[in-house]
């Protein structure tokens, strides 16, 4: 056989005259996959540094419950990880809300004991089954002031609060936008993440615009990039957003 | 109609249509087509899901067995033609997909500064 009928097995050592090419195409197939992974990590946006806070321990802390109408704590009695004066967004196990719990606990002292879900200055408590996650507790009931800070138009994305503080990497993005959706119709208290901090905060829990659920219309904008205009209150350390929802725009 | 309603509701269309043709096909048309398959059930159920995806292709199958045009060499004509073509293909749309989705995707509105619109004493009125 002459070098022109040299044939590649892969079980025969390689013929001489076919070494040099083979050896060129595993370089350039090794290099250039490795090279192409390696371009594709890094055009990706950074996951951030939100996770369940299971090495915190289990978190119990008692306070005001209020309805946006997703179920917040205002800590009245906190602990070494969440301060008197915080306020907690609330949520199930899974893509489950906790309101079945928190309704009837509306305006008076409860006690919530969960697992920290934290990413940055955001941070949101899974909590426990049944009354083990939250129940009232005696005690008179301070007064919880709401201060509102206008009309704003803002820019950023509609994520769901629970994946973006940790439950899941990545939590936002188009790529996140059928879990965040899912997380929504459960319920689960639904984040405005705003390009620039607003009242010295860039996370706001976002509402309907006259206090009721995220509406339907809110949904085919999550996890894009947005502009929009609502009123923001403050309540304790966490702002609200009551969004208007005719005056949602995706950014070009 | 959403989009996602729109292609919910493509799918429903189409997997229902499946759905009639692979009762039909599995209960008449098999036995019609394949002597091998005759007094055999059992695996039947088994092609439904597969079915509920390719059921054009089910049809135009059956209908080649049915009026006796089927060449049984001739089912591999198509894809032997399309290799070349499917072979530089596939790579070139991996490539687009990628390098569109990746131009077209939106960048973070880092410069887009809140705007306060009213003021504090206004929205507590």
């Amino acid at each position: 056989m002459s070098d022109k009928d040299s044939f590649f097995v892969g079980y025969l050592p390689a013929p001489k005259a076919l070494r040099g090419l083979l050896l060129a195409v595993c370089v350039l197939f090794v290099s250039g996959l490795a090279g192409f992974g390696l371009a594709l990590g890094v055009a990706q946006d950074d996951p951030g540094e939100g996770a369940f806070r299971f090495d915190y321990g289990r978190q119990t802390v008692t306070g005001v419950v209020e309805l946006t109408p997703y179920p917040l704590l205002r800590v009245t009695e906190g602990n070494e990880r969440i301060p008197a004066g915080h306020t907690l967004m609330l949520a199930g196990g899974g893509k489950t809300n906790v309101e079945d719990r928190a309704i009837p606990l509306e305006g008076q002292l409860a006690q919530a004991s969960g697992v920290m879900l934290e990413r940055g200055t955001l941070d949101m408590l899974q909590l426990r089954g049944g009354r083990n996650g939250l129940q009232a507790v005696e005690g008179a009931v301070p007064e919880m002031g709401t201060v509102p800070l206008g009309r704003w138009k803002l820019a950023g994305e509609i994520c769901d609060g629970k994946c973006l503080a940790g439950a899941m990497r990545p939590g936002r993005g188009l790529a996140h936008k059928a879990c965040a959706n899912l997380c929504l119709l459960g319920k689960v208290p639904p984040v405005f993440v705003s390009s620039q901090p607003v009242d010295g905060s860039e996370f706001l829990l976002i509402t309907g615009p006259n206090g009721e659920h995220l509406p339907e219309k809110a949904y085919h904008y999550v996890a894009q990039f947005i502009s929009l205009e609502g009123e923001v209150e403050r309540r304790g350390d966490l702002l609200v957003l009551r969004l208007d929802p005719d005056t949602l725009e995706v950014l070009r | 109609m959403t989009q996602a309603e729109a292609i919910l509701m493509g799918l429903r269309i189409w997997g229902s249509i499946g759905a009639v043709v692979a009762a039909i096909f599995l209960t008449i048309g098999m036995d019609r087509i394949d002597e091998d398959a005759r007094e055999a059930y059992i695996f039947r159920p088994l092609l439904i899901p597969g079915v509920l995806v390719i059921w054009p292709l089910v049809l135009w199958r059956w209908y080649l067995f049915e009026s006796g045009r089927e060449r049984w060499p001739g089912r591999y004509d198509p894809p032997r033609r399309a290799h070349f073509v499917v072979g530089w293909l596939l790579p070139i749309g991996i490539c687009a997909i990628i390098v569109i989705g990746l131009s077209q995707r939106q960048t973070w509105p880092t410069d887009i500064a809140p705007l306060q619109l009213s003021g504090q004493v206004e929205a507590a009125q």
